[in-house]
């Protein structure tokens, strides 16, 4: 059994960016907004290494980092902990997030420009759908109702 | 999550949760029991014909019913280009039938280069996302963008898994289907259309295959068969249509010929006919032109029809230089029996409308215009050894041969005197 559920899926096709957090050698840290959290098998997921960047350089010196992706029929938010493993350059994964970015390069006139040059992969240590933190709808009518 | 204590509120969420993977396992398992039955229907509603519209229009219909896939298309691969065409489609509002993409752009144009399946379910946000990147290129002066090719696929495009046809690794076309709706495909989706897509590329190819060897034997009835094999490999237009083209047209004849016929014994006048057909025939050939008819010993010949050829006038001097000296020789042969026959040649060059001509049962193929009309009054005008040519042609090949204006001649069908030059020789350089 391994540490994504199946029910994971739906949060890490890119339809909702997905939030990733690093930090420097030093502590410093750092979040921004990756589009797409790929699902590689139950233990892994990769991340796209286009343009070279801070959480680039964080994740070279210091592997560890938390990705946060949003189910986006639910709304449902799951916290994963991953550790940066190894790139591949090749082989299904990196073909499989190749095709899709020079798809959308393609029809956005930037064939050979916006491209792919790893897939970075990550083991996933932990994830944890959030519960109870949202607001149910239904209280959200309620209080609009009583005020 | 032992040693914790659930909460009743907890314990309401897992089990709605737990509700909701029954709930999915169930419509999986009725999709996977429904796999064997799909199988066998769309196979044997495929492979039962080998009509290329019906089989496209099965696979899309049943996609519906079936796998309730409600926007789908088929795009063929072009037999010579890098492309492909939109064959068939279900779903859509308007139509997108001839549509073409190139290898390499978008969903499906990638699939056709890598030969992978692809599925996306966020289309919308990515091309926003890159739109905006792209217009950050653009403000920083990034010199190497192309713009942006309209695809067919619904305006607001969300999903698309798309399969590459294949068989034994040769591309067919490419099987996609189409959401609005995010994340609309998921893994089952994948498999079942793997298996749709296989036999689709299978019955696809067979009824292609079948398509082409019939059309292949229909255009040998008007074509040499290395021309029929070329018009069909090089994905030429149906040529049997009625066309408009430029072609230069060679029409030639044996002086003296009648007075033979009338001389002497059938078997004789068909010895000759065939010496000479043999002949001028390798050179048409040879020379890749279009030989529209013979009758007894008149030829028509045209150039750059049904394939187009650069330099037709070139192509047309050169072969007919080629025929008055072989039928020189020829004569020399037909002199010793005492036949005194020479060829005479007339070329002119203009548009002309072209297709198949005639009945059901007795085609021919064949060009209608003014520039048949005056080669063949050209080479009625010829004396024998003779090779008159239009102002066009002679303006044409001009930097290739010696000529001697014969003209303005008066010719039937053309009420103003026509000019016209007589070939001497081909330029020493040329």
């Amino acid at each position: 059994m391994g540490t994504l559920p199946d029910e994971i899926k739906p949060a890490m096709q890119g339809v909702l960016p997905a939030h990733l957090v690093t930090c420097a050698l030093d502590g410093t840290p750092n979040a921004t907004v990756v589009s797409q959290v790929y699902y590689v098998d139950p233990d892994h997921v990769a991340l796209s290494y286009q343009f070279f960047s801070k959480t680039i350089k964080n994740i070279r010196e210091n592997p560890r980092a938390l990705a946060s992706v949003l189910n986006p029929e639910t709304f449902e938010s799951w916290d994963l902990e991953i550790e940066y493993d190894h790139s591949e350059t090749s082989g299904p994964v990196f073909d499989t997030m190749d095709m899709q970015i020079e798809a959308i390069a393609s029809m956005t006139g930037m064939k050979g420009i916006f491209k792919l040059r790893a897939a970075d992969i990550y083991r996933v240590i932990s994830a944890t759908k959030n519960v109870g933190e949202r607001i149910p709808l239904s209280e959200i009518g309620r209080e609009s109702g009583t005020s | 999550m032992a040693e914790e204590k659930d909460t009743p509120m907890e314990i309401k969420q897992q089990i709605a949760e737990n509700q909701q993977i029954i709930d999915r396992l169930n419509r999986e398992l009725a999709r996977k029991n429904n796999e064997v039955r799909i199988i066998q229907q769309i196979s044997s509603e495929i492979t039962s014909t080998l009509d290329l519209d019906r089989i496209l229009e099965t696979i899309l219909s049943a996609m519906d019913r079936i796998l309730g896939f409600q926007h789908a298309m088929i795009l063929l691969k072009d037999q010579s280009a890098d492309k492909l065409k939109v064959a068939a489609g279900r779903g859509y509002d308007h139509t997108t039938i001839g549509a073409e993409v190139a290898f390499g752009h978008g969903v499906v144009g990638v699939v056709a280069e890598r030969k992978k399946m692809m599925r996306i379910g966020n289309i919308g946000v990515s091309v926003r996302y890159l739109m905006a990147v792209r217009a950050n290129l653009q403000e920083a002066g990034q010199p190497d963008l192309s713009d942006t090719a309209k695809l067919p696929s619904l305006p607001n495009v969300q999903s698309q898994l798309a399969m590459p046809l294949l068989v034994k690794d040769r591309l067919i076309g490419v099987l996609v289907v189409e959401s609005p709706k995010p994340n609309a495909f998921d893994e089952l989706d994948e498999v079942l259309l793997t298996i749709v897509a296989n036999q689709a590329a299978t019955a696809i190819d067979n009824a292609r295959m079948s398509q082409m060897v019939e059309q292949l034997s229909r255009l040998k009835r008007f074509f040499s068969p290395q021309l029929a094999e070329l018009i069909l490999v090089g994905g030429t237009e149906d040529p049997l249509k009625t066309h408009r083209r430029e072609v230069t047209v060679v029409f030639l004849d044996l002086r003296g010929f009648t007075m033979f016929a009338e001389q002497v014994e059938p078997e004789e006048v068909m010895g000759v006919l065939r010496d000479y057909h043999a002949e001028m025939g390798r050179l048409i050939l040879e020379h890749e032109g279009t030989l529209e008819r013979f009758t007894g010993d008149g030829m028509m010949i045209f150039f750059n029809d049904p394939v187009p050829v650069p330099n037709p006038a070139e192509r047309a001097l050169r072969m007919a230089l080629a025929m008055r000296e072989r039928v020189q020789e020829l004569s020399k042969k037909w002199r010793k029996r005492g036949y005194d026959l020479a060829l005479g040649i007339g070329i002119a060059q203009g548009y002309a409308t072209i297709g198949a001509i005639g009945f059901e049962g007795r085609w021919d193929y064949g060009a209608i215009g003014t520039v048949t009309n005056l080669a063949a009054r050209l080479c009625g005008e010829a004396k024998g050894e003779q090779i008159l040519v239009s102002l066009r042609v002679a303006g044409e090949v001009e930097d290739l041969i010696e000529t001697e204006e014969v003209g303005p001649l008066t010719l039937k069908g053309f009420h103003k005197p026509v000019p016209a030059f007589s070939v001497l020789r081909l330029k020493s350089n040329a």
